[in-house]
């Protein structure tokens, strides 16, 4: 997909892409699950269809929906996902210093073995890494983990070869099942490079509908060479982080979007399973939904009207605004250095993207125009949106 | 009008000078600060805490400003995040604190470990981390004076939130803030949840007693077989298969109640004592 493809392309690609699949993808497989007697929680209407994916070279074979239970306070809702039959859990040492990992292990209980089980580490050197995991075990309260990931690392110099021994070592003394890595950023030069240096069995990695075009190239990478790839922050940039009173939650907030948007990524055949966070029984029997129906048409229209409401924010990257800045401004690339921070929430990159512009670029200020020559066809705000660029990252 | 706008802007200028002070590295002999202080918002934590953004988020974080201090071999790293209010500061506090060690007097709560610390004051949570150049060296004392000179400069209630004070101290093993879905039920958006040796105990304040009663309402819709039980001013009872022996009652606008207990009628026992305690 070259770079000039526009957001709303690459999401009906995507789409069509999805639509001349099998809904299930090739090796997947579906099961049932009836419901329980509990009303506070119960799915209304038919029983759960649970679908399966294998997670590349590990063979393991995860639920197309599994559970982000970083935030998760209440064991209970990860009980009914086990109950359910979600069988992929994700935590880290880090999460609330160690006490999401002690709540993840006594809500598992007995049951650990029938879920598939990751957990992470930041530490920055072997020792730490080994001594974060023997930690997490405890925690845990399990004699291993399956997938045992190196935490946030956005650049092939975050992952250095003791990190990899640590992993290695832990792997052969039967304390974890795989090793993985997971990223935040960096992605579309980070992924190729796992993929080909070969010794991480899995990758997590942020993904979702409003992503740049190039993150599908980079996951087929991984996905190429064998790697299972997790997709987190499946939400849609993490805009569910958006509460109401916030300036821009009814612009971004649309009945619908969050589970067409977790349903989109459920549905790239390069993604094995998903890891939404999940904090109650109603938000857990709405990603249920996402497992149980493929991407329908409605919701295609649902997010490209998502898109719309995006729309004054994200610039589409046309081109057609091109040469139109009566102070010389490249806007696109302005618009999508602020993308990476409002967007993606990639601050540095955004920062120093835009840094990288001449002098002169840089000491523009927009507010200082008293009209804007840049009218963009899609309605993106330019005007507002190069102030915030320039406020943010000058 | 000039002398006024004068003083308004020395008293501002004051203020955030005061306000910056509680970043330096002279609250220990021998630190010196290493690199510029770093400065974060909501819309740019993630850039700085990664995946780990959205655990402050969720605990209503406003911003944050951290310094790194070096001494010898050793750095230590200090956050200081200002939330939305005192609650939240200790709500992510308590979230995550070691609950198998005591809370030391430092400001509404605090924690010295040898190699970490973390706080709570007014709406400041403060957290303090020393990458020390022997792993296993103990840096207690080293965090402990950085803790104090931080807290005196810090303003801010020094008192847990009074609502804790309302559970029962008994078999108490823990009791925090859960800032969404407590129980794991949406219908209960933020409160405070007490775990016990046996069971949890929870408190919710609404907006009026009329919108407690619609909540109450609800949550007894979603029970099968809840039976009316005689606690506060509504209340129900329950058997509920991921939530054990439950029993939610209405005092004016709280909603409250206990739950994982073996049957309902304890949980309607515990619910008596929990609703002689709340005003």
């Amino acid at each position: 997909m070259n770079s000039k493809t526009s957001r709303r392309d690459f999401l009906f690609a995507g789409l069509s892409a999805g639509l001349t699949l099998p809904v299930m993808g090739a090796g997947s497989s579906m099961g049932l699950w009836p419901p329980s007697g509990e009303s506070a929680a119960k799915p209304a209407g038919s029983p759960v269809k649970l679908d399966f994916k294998t997670l590349g070279r590990t063979g393991l074979k995860v639920t197309t929906l599994g559970f982000g239970c970083m935030i998760t306070s209440d064991p209970s809702v990860i009980e009914r996902a086990v109950d359910i039959g979600i069988n992929y859990f994700d935590t880290a040492r880090g999460y609330q210093h160690g006490n999401n990992e002690r709540m993840v292990g006594a809500a598992l209980g007995a049951r650990r073995k029938q879920v598939i089980l990751s957990t992470k580490s930041g530490a920055e050197n072997k020792e730490g890494l080994l001594k974060d995991l023997e930690t997490s075990l405890r925690e845990l309260n399990t004699d291993y983990v399956d997938i045992w990931y190196l935490h946030e690392r956005g650049a092939s110099t975050d992952i250095r070869d003791d990190m990899i021994e640590a992993q290695q070592l832990a792997k052969k003394q039967g304390k974890i099942r795989f090793p993985g890595v997971s990223t935040h950023g960096g992605q579309q030069q980070l992924l190729p490079w796992l993929a080909q240096k070969g010794v991480f069995d899995v990758v997590l990695t942020a993904y979702n509908f409003s992503m740049d075009p190039g993150m599908e190239q980079a996951i087929a990478s991984a996905a190429k060479a064998g790697m299972g790839v997790v997709a987190m922050k499946v939400m849609a940039g993490g805009f569910r982080d958006l509460k109401p009173g916030d300036p821009l939650y009814k612009k971004l907030r649309q009945d619908g979007a969050m589970l067409a948007a977790l349903k989109w990524v459920i549905n790239k055949p390069n993604i094995a399973t998903t890891i939404p966070s999940m904090t109650d029984m109603d938000q857990l029997d709405e990603n249920l939904r996402a497992m149980a129906h493929p991407f329908s048409a409605g919701e295609e229209k649902l997010l490209a009207a998502h898109l719309e409401k995006i729309g004054p924010f994200y610039c589409r990257m046309c081109g057609q605004c091109d040469g139109d800045c009566q102070k010389g401004l490249p806007v696109a690339d302005v618009l999508r250095f602020l993308t990476y921070a409002d967007g993606y929430r990639q601050f540095a990159l955004g920062r120093e993207k835009f840094l990288g512009l001449t002098q002169e670029q840089v000491a523009v200020r927009c507010g200082d125009c008293a009209e804007c020559t840049v009218q963009c066809p899609h309605g993106v705000q330019v005007q507002s949106r190069m102030a915030r660029a320039q406020e943010l990252f000058a | 009008m000039k002398a006024a706008v004068l003083l308004l802007s020395m008293l501002l200028a004051a203020g955030v000078a005061r306000a910056q002070d509680y970043l330096n590295c002279q609250f220990a002999p021998g630190w010196e600060q290493s690199g510029p202080k770093r400065q974060y918002a909501a819309d740019n934590l993630f850039d700085y805490k990664d995946g780990a953004a959205e655990g402050y988020l969720i605990y209503g974080f406003a911003r944050m400003q951290g310094i790194d201090c070096k001494s010898g071999g050793d750095t230590l790293t200090i956050d200081v995040s200002e939330m939305n209010d005192a609650d939240s500061a200790y709500g992510i506090f308590a979230s995550n604190r070691d609950p198998s060690l005591p809370i030391a007097a430092i400001g509404m709560g605090g924690q010295v470990q040898p190699q970490s610390a973390s706080f709570a004051k007014g709406k400041f949570y403060v957290e303090m981390v020393v990458i020390a150049a022997r792993p296993d060296s103990d840096r207690s004392a080293v965090l402990k004076s950085f803790a104090t000179g931080i807290e005196q400069r810090l303003e801010g209630r020094v008192t847990a939130p009074e609502t804790l004070q309302w559970f029962p101290k008994e078999n108490l093993t823990s009791a925090r803030l859960v800032p969404e879905s407590v129980l794991g039920l949406r219908l209960l958006k933020r409160g405070y949840v007490a775990t016990y040796k046996q069971g949890q105990a929870f408190i919710v304040l609404e907006s009026s007693p009329e919108f407690a009663a619609e909540v109450l309402k609800k949550l007894r819709e979603h029970f099968d077989g809840a039976a009316t039980a005689q606690v506060g001013d509504e209340a129900f009872q329950a058997k509920a298969q991921y939530l054990g022996g439950i029993c939610i009652f209405r005092k004016g606008r709280t909603l409250a109640g206990y739950a994982n207990l073996p049957d309902s009628q304890q949980a309607v026992s515990l619910a008596l004592q929990l609703a002689a305690r709340i005003p």
